[in-house]
Parts: C-alpha cells; sequence; structure tokens
C-alpha cells in the first residue's frame, strides 16, 4: 500500500478492482463504512456480484481478465472530459517528457520485440536528451511525442463502447463508474484504488497494477490521504516477507537478487549495472555494502568485494511455476515447503504433484499434516508404492506460540509476543532457521572448498541458545554503526566502505541508536493517541523511516500547501525552513521552494517524477490489453492475443484448453470463512461449519442450458483436469456479452482438499502454468473450462 | 432497571460471520454441520446449537436492483416476552439489564416458549444436567448474560468489525439507530428501524435495508392472545387446583391446541406499524 487501513476514512471514491476486502479483509471495511458516511461512494468492480459488491453504491461487473480494458477506458474518459488534475499531471509526473524517436507501437507489439525469445529490448522505452543529458520536456504537453501525448495516441482506441464490448460491462454502469471515480481528479476530491489477486494473478497481472497507478497519477490521487494504489495483502505477514526477499528475484528491500550473468559477474558490475544516476536508488551500492556486513560479518571486507562471490547467483527464473517444471524434469532433487501448500494452492495440481512424486526427499514444516505433506498418500490419488521420495514432517508453532514481527498492508511493522509455549514438538519458525544454519556450519566447519566456503563466512550471531535471540535478530535488520558498536540511526546513514551493516535498509531506522543492552524496538510502539489525519505515528513502525503515506510531498500544491484545507498531509512550513505536518515527510525535509527538485514528489524514480511512460516493465511502457492465455474471444484491439512477453511452458500436463471444447471462463477465489489453502480454517470446527463444501457458483442461465439443478453435484473440467463439487445457482452470477456473443463464467473457491474437516476438491487441478511477463504470477484468476451434471 | 439492548445495523453488514463464531467459541456451543443447501447461509435459524445464524438473502428490488443482504438473527430480547410468560417453571426470566435468561437447572424442556416465540428462536437442545444425564433443555441467546453483567459487551458485538452489532443501553441504542437510519436512506429507501411495539419493544432490534418481510420477519409481531390469558389467568389458577404433574399434562394439550407454533405469526399482526417506518 502507498497508503495504510486507517487512511481509507479520507476517501471520497474507493474504488474496489481485482479485491474482495468485506470476504478476505473483513476489519477494512471498518474504514470503507467510514469513508461512506462521510459520503464517500464505494464502487465494486468484479466478475461476479461479492460481499463488498453488497455494500457498494455502484457495482459494475466486468469479465475476468479486462483489467487493462476497464481502466484504460477510464483514463480515455478523464482524459477526453478533461477530469484529470492537470496541475499535478504536469508537475508531478512525465507527461512533459520527450519521447525516443524510435518508440513506437504498432498492432499490439512496442517498438523492441524479439519475437524469438519472447522479450524486448527497452532502450527505445526512454526520453529524449540534450547534448548535457538532459531530457527535453514540454510543459505546455503541446509536442506530439511528449508522453502527454504519445499516451492519449496510446488509448485513442479505448473508447466506452469498445471497452464495453470486451469487459462486457453494460455501458451505463461504466458511466457511472467512470462520473464517481474520475470526479476525483480536482484538488478538493481524492480516490483510492483498493486491489489484490483478482488484479494480479494474470498474465499481464503487473500491467493491471500499472495501469491503476498511472490512473491515479492522472487524477492526482498519489501521496495523498484517502489516495493511493493499495494493495490489500492476504495474509498477516506477506508484506514483511515480500520485504524480507521472499520472491525469488529480489534480496531484502527490494534489490535486485544477482544472477548468472555479465551484468552481475562482480560487485562493481552490479553496481553498475543496477544503480541509477539519480534518485533514492543512486544509495544502492552502501545498502549492498551493508546488507553483506549483515550476512558475512567480519568476513567482508570492502577488498574481498564484501564476499559477493559467496552469495548465491541464480541461473534460472525460480519462480513458482518454474521450480515445479524444473522439479518435475528432474533437475531439482530436494523440496522444503515451509508455511506452504501447493498441492492446493498452486496451480495445475496434476503436475505439481506428478513433479513432487519424482523427489528424492522433500520436508514439510506446518501446523497441520497438509495435502503437500501427504501428497504420497492414496487420499491423494497416488500410489505410495511407486513413490521414492522420502518425507520429513517437521511440526511448526502457531503465530501465538512464537516471537517476533509482522508488517501488515500498510508497511506497519508490528511486534507480536508469544501468549503460549508451542505445543509438544513444535517449534518457531526462528528455531528451525537457526538450527539450520547453525546445524549446516557445524557440518562444513572441517570442510575447504567452493561449497564449504560460503556456510564458514556466514555470520550467524543470535546467541548461543537453542532459540535465537530475537533481539538480536530485529538489531541486524535495523544494521549497526560497526565503529561504535551501537545500532544505526536509520539507512540515511549507511556507507559502502564496511562501517555500516543493516539486514534489510528498508527497515534500518526501527531500532535507532541503541547501544548494546538498550532496547528501542519501535515496532513495539503501542501509542494510540491520533497524531493526526489518524496516522498513529507512534503505533509501530512504519517503512521507510515510519512514513504512512508514500510520495506525501505530492499531497501538497507547487507552493507547499495542501490542496484541500481538509485533507492534509505535509507541507511546507517556510518560517521552520522545513517541511512538517501529520506525517514524516517522504521527501527531503530541507528542500524548499527554490531548490531543485522542489516539484519531484517521487523520489525513488530517477527524474523524481510519477511515471505515466516507464521502462520498468517487461512488457510495455504504457499497459496494453491481451487477451487470457485461455480466452474465449479474440483481442478486439490488436492481432496479438496473448501477452507477448509471457513465458509459455509446454511439455507434459501442460495442455492448453480451446473454447470449442471449453467455452466458460473459470475463475478463483476466496471466502471469509476460510483462509488459503485451507490448513488453519478447514481444520477449525466452528469455520469448518459456515462453509463446510466445495462449491461452483453459476448462473441460472448456465445451469438451464447445463440442466443442472440446485445441489446437483457436478463435474467442472479444463485441458488440465476436472474436479466435482456441488453446484450453487446464483444471481450473483450473470452471463456476460462480448463483442455480440454470450459468454458463461463460472467461479469457486480454492481453499479445498482432502485433509482437515472441511474436504472437498483442489481447484487448482483446473487451473494452467503460465504466469505474468513480470512477477511469473500464476493467472489462477481466467481459464478455460467446462460443466456438467455428476452422474448418479 | 435500565434497559440494555443490541443494536445490529443490517445495512452495514459485511456477512463476514465473525459473530458466529464468537457466538459458538464464548458459548461453547456445539457444531452442527448441515447438509449442502445451496447457498453461502451455513443454518436455516436459529436454534439450541447455533445461537446466533447469519441470514444471506439474494433479491431482486422492485426497481430491477439486486441486493445480497445479511442479517444477524438471535434473540430479540422481547421486552414483553412470549416465552417468559409461558414457562411453567418459571425458569425464563429478564434480568435487570433487560436481557432474557434460561435457568436450565429449572427448565423441564416442555417447549411451551419454542412454540410461542413470535421468532422461531428458543429451541430445545442437549444439556448435561446435575446428575450428568443429558436432557433436553430449551436454549438461546442469553446476551452473553456473563460478560454484560462483568461490563463487558456481548461476544457478537465484541468482534464485529464493523460495528454493526453494537451494545449498550436502549436509550443510546436508539438513539444512535435514527442516527444510522438517516446515513443509510441515501443507499435504502426502504430502510426502516424494527422495533416491535407488538412485544412491547425488543431489546435486540435492527436497522433493516428493507422492510421486515424481505427477511422472513414478522411485520407486527405479538405475544400470542392465549398465551396471555394463559400465563396470566388460567394457570396460575390451575396450579393451584391441580397440582404440578396434571397442570403440566393439560398445559402440553392446551399448548398444542391453542398456541400459534410454527409459521404464521404475522396472523396476528397487521401491517407495518406507522411509528416503526420512520
Amino acid at each position: 500500500m502507498t497508503n495504510h487501513w486507517i487512511d481509507i476514512q479520507y476517501s471520497d471514491a474507493m474504488l474496489v478492482i481485482g479485491g474482495n476486502p468485506a470476504e478476505n479483509h473483513p476489519v477494512s471495511m471498518k474504514y470503507v463504512q467510514k469513508a461512506r458516511d462521510r459520503g464517500g461512494k464505494l464502487i465494486s468492480v468484479d466478475p461476479r456480484f461479492t460481499r463488498t459488491s453488497s455494500k457498494a453504491d455502484i457495482y459494475a461487473p466486468m469479465r475476468s481478465g479486462t483489467d487493462i480494458p476497464f481502466i484504460s477506458g477510464l483514463i480515455k474518459y478523464a482524459i477526453d472530459n478533461e477530469l484529470y488534475h492537470k496541475e499535478y499531471v504536469v508537475n508531478y509526473t512525465n507527461a512533459s517528457f520527450i519521447v525516443h524517436d524510435d518508440y513506437k507501437f504498432k498492432d499490439g507489439i512496442f517498438s523492441g520485440y524479439n519475437e524469438d525469445t519472447r522479450n524486448y529490448d527497452r532502450s527505445t522505452w526512454t526520453f529524449k536528451r540534450d547534448e548535457d543529458g538532459n531530457i527535453l520536456k514540454d510543459e505546455t504537453l503541446k509536442d506530439p511525442r511528449c508522453v502527454w501525448n504519445v499516451m492519449k495516441e496510446h488509448y485513442e482506441r479505448y473508447d466506452v463502447d469498445t471497452v464495453c464490448a470486451v469487459t462486457g460491462t453494460p455501458k451505463e454502469d461504466f458511466i457511472k463508474v467512470a462520473d464517481a471515480f474520475c470526479s476525483t481528479g480536482t484538488p478538493e476530491k481524492v480516490g483510492t484504488i483498493m486491489y489484490a489477486m483478482g488484479t494480479t494473478q494474470h498474465t499481464v497481472g503487473s500491467q493491471n497494477v500499472r495501469a491503476y497507478g498511472m490512473l491515479q497519477l492522472l487524477l492526482g490521487n498519489v501521496g495523498r490521504a484517502g489516495g493511493g494504489v493499495n494493495a490489500m495483502r492476504g495474509e498477516a505477514n506477506v508484506q514483511g516477507s515480500t520485504d524480507m526477499a521472499l520472491l525469488f528475484h529480489i534480496m531484502p528491500g527490494y534489490n535486485p537478487a544477482p544472477t548468472q550473468s555479465e551484468r552481475h559477474k562482480s560487485l562493481a558490475a552490479y553496481n553498475e549495472n543496477e544503480t541509477p544516476a539519480s534518485g533514492y536508488w543512486s544509495n544502492r551500492p552502501k545498502f549492498m555494502a551493508s546488507f553483506f556486513k549483515a550476512h558475512f560479518g567480519d568476513n567482508a571486507t570492502p577488498e574481498n568485494d564484501f564476499l559477493y562471490d559467496y552469495f548465491p547467483k541464480s541461473r534460472r527464473n525460480n519462480s513458482h511455476i518454474a521450480l515445479f517444471e524444473a522439479m518435475y524434469d528432474g533437475d531439482i532433487k530436494g523440496f522444503i515447503t515451509w508455511g506452504q501448500n501447493p498441492i492446493v494452492g498452486g496451480p495445475n495440481v496434476r503436475k505439481e504433484k506428478a513433479a513432487m512424486e519424482k523427489l528424492d526427499w522433500f520436508v514439510c514444516m506446518d501446523l497441520f499434516e497438509t495435502e503437500t505433506a501427504t501428497f504420497w498418500t492414496k487420499e491423494s490419488g497416488a500410489d505410495p508404492s511407486k513413490i521414492n521420495t522420502e518425507v520429513f514432517f517437521l511440526p511448526a508453532a502457531g503465530p501465538y506460540e512464537k516471537e517476533g514481527s509482522v508488517s501488515n498492508s500498510g508497511r506497519w511493522m508490528q511486534y507480536r509476543w508469544k501468549a503460549i509455549e508451542p505445543k509438544n514438538d513444535s517449534r518457531s519458525d526462528a528455531w528451525f532457521v537457526h538450527n539450520l544454519a547453525r546445524r549446516l556450519k557445524a557440518l562444513y566447519a572441517s570442510e575447504n572448498g567452493p561449497i564449504a566456503a560460503p556456510f564458514k563466512a556466514l555470520d550467524w550471531s543470535f546467541g548461543d541458545g537453542d532459540y535465537p535471540d530475537v533481539d538480536l535478530v530485529c538489531r541486524e535488520i535495523n544494521g549497526y554503526d560497526l565503529t561504535t558498536g551501537k545500532t544505526i540511526l536509520n539507512f540515511t546513514q549507511l556507507k559502502d566502505d564496511g562501517t555500516t551493516s543493516s539486514g534489510n535498509w528498508i527497515y534500518s531506522g526501527f531500532y535507532p541508536d541503541a547501544a548494546p543492552g538498550e532496547e528501542k524496538n519501535r515496532s513495539k510502539n503501542r501509542d494510540n493517541v491520533d497524531t493526526g489525519m489518524n496516522n498513529y505515528l507512534n503505533w509501530s513502525y512504519a517503512w521507510p523511516l515510519n512514513r504512512r503515506i508514500l510520495y506525501n510531498r505530492a499531497s501538497a500544491d507547487l507552493e507547499g500547501k495542501p490542496w484541500n484545507s481538509n485533507n492534509e498531509v505535509i507541507w511546507w512550513d517556510n518560517a521552520a525552513g522545513s517541511w512538517v505536518g501529520h506525517d514524516v515527510p517522504d521527501f527531503g525535509a530541507a528542500t524548499g521552494p527554490t531548490d531543485p527538485g522542489w516539484k519531484n514528489p517521487f523520489i525513488m524514480r530517477p527524474d523524481g517524477k510519477g511515471e505515466l511512460f516507464t521502462n520498468g516493465m517487461t512488457d510495455g511502457p504504457f499497459p496494453e490489453h491481451y487477451e487470457p492465455y485461455e480466452s474465449p474471444v479474440p483481442n478486439a484491439f490488436s492481432s496479438v492475443q496473448l501477452n507477448p512477453a509471457a513465458r509459455i511452458w509446454t511439455g507434459d500436463y501442460n495442455d492448453k484448453g480451446d473454447a470449442k471444447d471449453f467455452p466458460i471462463i473459470g475463475t478463483t477465489y476466496r471466502l471469509s470463512e476460510h483462509w488459503q489453502t485451507g490448513p488453519m480454517t478447514r481444520n477449525n470446527k466452528w469455520l469448518a461449519e459456515l462453509m463446510p463444501y466445495m462449491f461452483v457458483e453459476l448462473s441460472e442461465e448456465l445451469a438451464a442450458e447445463k440442466g443442472i439443478k440446485e445441489k446437483d453435484k457436478v463435474i467442472v473440467s479444463s485441458a488440465r483436469g476436472e474436479i466435482e463439487a456441488y453446484a450453487m445457482i446464483t444471481k450473483r452470477f450473470r452471463p456476460y456479452e462480448i463483442q455480440g456473443q454470450k459468454v458463461h463464467h463460472l467461479g469457486m473457491p480454492w481453499h479445498y482438499g482432502y485433509q482437515g474437516i472441511a474436504k472437498g476438491s483442489i481447484a487448482n487441478y483446473l487451473t494452467p502454468h503460465i504466469g505474468d511477463a513480470n512477477t511469473m504470477i500464476p493467472e489462477y484468476k481466467a481459464f478455460l473450462c467446462n460443466v456438467r451434471r455428476a452422474e448418479g | 432497571m435500565t434497559a440494555y439492548a443490541k443494536f445490529v445495523d443490517v445495512t452495514i453488514c459485511t456477512g463476514c460471520r465473525g459473530c458466529m463464531v464468537a457466538c459458538k467459541n464464548w458459548n461453547d456451543l456445539p457444531i452442527d454441520t448441515q447438509a449442502y443447501n445451496g447457498t453461502y447461509q451455513s443454518h436455516d435459524k436459529c436454534d439450541g446449537k447455533t445461537w446466533n445464524v447469519l441470514q444471506m438473502k439474494e433479491f431482486e428490488t422492485a426497481s430491477g436492483g439486486f441486493e445480497w443482504l445479511f442479517r444477524h438473527q438471535a434473540c430479540f430480547h422481547c421486552t414483553d416476552a412470549a416465552c417468559e410468560k409461558v414457562c411453567p417453571e418459571n425458569a425464563i426470566t429478564t434480568t435487570d439489564m433487560g436481557n432474557v435468561v434460561i435457568d436450565q437447572e429449572k427448565c423441564v424442556g416442555c417447549s411451551y416458549c419454542v412454540y410461542n416465540c413470535p421468532f422461531e428462536i428458543v429451541a430445545l437442545a442437549d444439556y448435561v444436567n446435575e446428575d450428568g444425564k443429558i436432557v433436553q433443555r430449551a436454549q438461546k441467546c442469553d446476551m452473553c448474560d456473563s460478560r454484560i453483567h462483568e461490563g463487558l459487551v456481548p461476544a457478537c458485538s465484541q468482534t464485529c468489525p464493523l460495528d454493526a452489532i453494537v451494545f449498550g443501553t436502549k436509550e443510546e441504542m436508539r438513539k444512535l439507530a435514527e442516527e444510522r437510519l438517516a446515513i443509510a436512506k441515501e443507499k435504502f429507501p426502504n430502510a426502516m428501524i424494527y422495533d416491535p411495539p407488538g412485544v412491547d419493544g425488543t431489546n435486540m432490534f435492527y436497522l433493516l435495508p428493507e422492510g421486515p418481510e424481505a427477511f422472513d420477519l414478522p411485520v407486527n409481531p405479538k405475544v400470542p392472545t392465549s398465551a396471555v390469558i394463559w400465563k396470566d389467568y388460567a394457570q396460575p389458577l390451575g396450579k393451584m387446583a391441580l397440582g404440578g404433574t396434571v397442570m403440566a399434562v393439560a398445559t402440553a394439550f392446551i399448548t398444542n391446541k391453542l398456541f400459534n407454533k410454527g409459521h404464521g405469526h404475522d396472523e396476528e399482526g397487521g401491517d407495518i406499524d406507522e411509528s416503526t417506518k420512520e
């Protein structure tokens, strides 16, 4: 989130798209309701009518996989009707920048495309510069090659009629949404976009999010209270685990993970290729050096490149799908799942299960014996006599049985204390990682050679106990001034000369300036007095530097005054010569009107401007519509059907469905009553009772066509497999009219499996192995299927 | 006595069903998984094992719109409580806070309260008595009597993330309901406060987005006339003359013959009372 949960209450229009907070983030609806009580409008855009839709002032149905047409339609609507926030657009975005002469877009393809590798060379997705290297601009926005006009031309095709023909949204509903949301393109009003996995789990998932960002920049809604682009995280610590490098392509604090490429062949090469000349990321070498100091301790020195060479360099794409493909191909022999249940949660389960059956060994750490833990049993459909995998199960401690922090969607790092001791032999995550590291170090202690060296060099100074000293872990994340031994004040003090350390630079500052034994853990802060505009600056710690609203310089106008006196975040205090207000400025606190950069609120970008045009994406400088991998209709916007930069997996079990055999769009989602793959809820009798059975929701029209009656059992099939479930016939699903053609859709929860109290078919037998071009997140949300009554 | 009330704003309930889980948790109620019924709703109605059930109603409005509405169902704690009136053992009483409670040790499981509840809330369920025997006793929501008399709010209210279930004095809650009604009218023009006068008001009352019919609620519930006659006149006289056991047999007969049962509560009622329409 750019903002935070409590801040939603300041919104005049809340566009919920690709998300369902009433069911998946129930507590957030408290703040949605507060906004509604103030007159704010809730807009729900969703393929089906959800519990969130039931509370919405406006509901608009939208075919799954058509976010980009929908949002592009809003972008064009805002431009055509001059509803955008002009002063904001001209000054705080790159609208005025002149685009590279060779940048082109034709029939769905941007310049630089290589059809063989399905990759783009992004060198033309840049700006024209003068001899001194300065970007050419036209602040009148008249130059036909400035971003504004190139963007206008790009979205010319996304008129309301074409958009609605593609999304299936009734035109009057689309206009209602457009009027309500684009009304926030003024200084007086502000709107927020709230999204979740309905947005991201597509082959264009990242560009869906980017489209939201662009719309919010046009309406001047980023940086303001009640505004922003807000990812509702589906798990208590998804934000924290992502920050700490859960994902395969990043290191802690969003530095790119080193790969086996020329670009990363040494620390110097890495720093040169990954460090921009301007913007805050120009400090990257300091973050990297400090990270390696945390990782390798005294062993890391400037002379040995801080042991960069010892750090793993990935040789392949290590995303979820790619790992299971490699496992199936025999390239991965051992596997640890840690609080993850891919046999329920992974796409194309038939393939992922077949992949696991080839493993030499498998370790599962979980609270319950999950479907993944029992992938080899008869209940799972396997033949145990044919599986040679050695399986270990390690019982894990639950959330109340361990100490540590979680970071919520609003980036608030909140400390949690242990309430009860873990039961029986179960252990906390920290125990597992502590013991794994210490035992590996012990195993390699007497060995020499390249495999042993990184283990021997690893600094693991978290005490001598069986459990690690969590306070020492906290201090290491924050980092130290190694010359004084005190924890470092914050990341602005980090250096690239080996005199500082920090395990994760974005969190540096949560444990500031503490001598050994002196506790200053700000994630333990629990002062619930409102410090202004409900930012509660003394409750927990928000990264970076306790800022609650990112890019908050943009909440103020060109004179440094809040755009609207009812919606103040920070402002320039001339007398004090600094930015002051209700939040920690996300800007140079002393950067005044005469300083360079005064009008550059987006400090993480090299040019300080919001990027309406970018080269930061693998699949285009502007979001462009492509149909899902499996779609019943041709792409109306170009002759390119699928995202041209999405990687396609072929081989066993990767069959692609055709609309002739599988004419119905399928989608998956969650319910309030269950959580993720279900171990923690399907094993809880009170929750199992509320949602005991796997079901498939479908419209009355589709049920009639297929002869399906209420409570019938049905078979849903896709090119990858079929599952049985109860039919739930409801008006909450309606057929779409897409380009003059009737298109049916159905949906189902993906929580169920064969373990636990509430059991049911695994939805992910149906979903394909294909992912987003940028992040590789699987396309769970739109695939082709069919449905029939189960016999008997 | 100051009457306390639980005010339920149905117009803002998001249907998360945290109230149902909190209720089973606090009151240690058994699991009663129902057969698949083709909807999200878990139980048809409240009973002795499930004291609060979230009703999930899909319907099309007169203007062609579509609504999916969620109503927290639990005991209404009627001011003039029919269950209390008909109980031959005086097992059902109204406390000093206005909530209606059943003494499980006094209850004999005769079911008069079950037959006479205008809202079909109270029901028999297993109860382990002092001798360790499982017997059938009338059970229902007691508004978390054990909590509210210790200064806490009912478990459902404590857990509700929307503050759609609020607990306080009836007077405060009526005031809050009026404020919420004014806001709700914008999205739901038919919104109304449901605090039926036929039972002298209830200490669990609603702000409904649509009229009571939309939720299968009686339009104007009343304490059955027969129950009034029975409790206030016949029973005391009969008990004196015939003794308890004979009277219980007679009561069962009369109950079956005379008292309202199952359906048709609103036969005694009329149209929506204008005073509750706001």
